[in-house]
């Protein structure tokens, strides 16, 4: 079996770190954005996106994340961003992205051993 | 795209909280001019915000190296200042016959400002620059993990 490139754990968490990574770069474009009039705010649910695709026998690495606006406005200027909210999702985000680094240095760490260059 | 998007989309909003609180305190200091640059009373001024949607760092390499280069656009999500608006309306009557600017009546023309409306909206200028500092600070950790990944 080839490692790395088809290397079914990697691949995952890659996807998932695009998707992570996706989701950060929208959600800080809605904290940017937090007094623009009429502005609606969007994010990527990429857990459950990545999940059906997985189910669907989709290749992690032909996952394509789709962001979904939210239409619905909260301010009287017409702008849809909840500042706590997304100051709240913003930084579980990026903790989900740090775990997602940990478990794939780990996961690189382990096939080091097995490769035998590792400690 | 990339984390850099990030913490360039957070800059960006950063910016744009910066000119607000520049005028937000230029309407403060001028709440009692009677007499602006161009000889009428001052007018309150707001900032008008837009969404970029702007080429970035990347796009903009890659059409230098073409040979056919564009204005450096902002980067695609971020936010920019598109104008700042004077609100003409904003002018009331008060009473002040010892102004060199009052007329016959004694009633000098001021700006119509509210120190507490323009506080107001510093403070949430300041809240808001403060959680693009945030989201500047989660896409550094983000990036440096990542970076974390072949120790």
């Amino acid at each position: 079996m080839a490692i790395s490139a088809s290397e079914p754990t990697q691949s995952v968490l890659e996807a998932a770190m695009r998707g992570a990574e996706l989701n950060q770069n929208l959600l800080t474009s809605d904290l940017a954005n937090a007094d623009t009039a009429n502005f609606e705010p969007s994010s990527v649910d990429f857990q459950s996106q990545l999940a059906t695709a997985l189910n669907a026998g989709t290749s992690p690495d032909n996952v394509s994340f789709q962001a979904t606006t939210q239409a619905q406005t909260t301010n009287t200027n017409g702008n849809g961003v909840d500042a706590d909210e997304t100051s709240a999702e913003l930084s579980e985000n990026g903790l989900l992205y740090d775990s997602l680094a940990e478990v794939m240095a780990a996961n690189n760490q382990s096939l080091q051993y097995a490769m035998g260059i590792g400690t | 795209m990339s984390l850099f998007n990030a913490i360039e989309i957070a800059g960006s909003g950063m910016d744009a909280e910066r000119v607000s609180m520049d005028v937000t305190a230029e309407n403060l200091a001028n709440a009692q001019s009677t007499t602006s640059s161009s000889g009428k009373p001052y007018q309150e001024q707001s900032v008008d915000l837009s969404e970029t949607t702007g080429s970035n760092f990347q796009s903009t390499l890659q059409e230098a190296l073409s040979g056919t280069p564009s204005d450096s656009g902002p980067v695609q999500g971020g936010v920019e200042v598109a104008g700042i608006v004077n609100d003409a309306t904003s002018t009331q009557l008060v009473y002040d016959p010892g102004n060199p600017s009052a007329n016959k009546q004694g009633y000098v023309k001021e700006p119509d400002i509210s120190s507490v409306t323009q506080m107001v909206d510093l403070i949430d200028e300041s809240n808001s620059y403060e959680s693009d500092v945030t989201a500047m600070q989660t896409a550094k950790d983000m990036f440096s993990s990542s970076l974390n990944i072949l120790k």
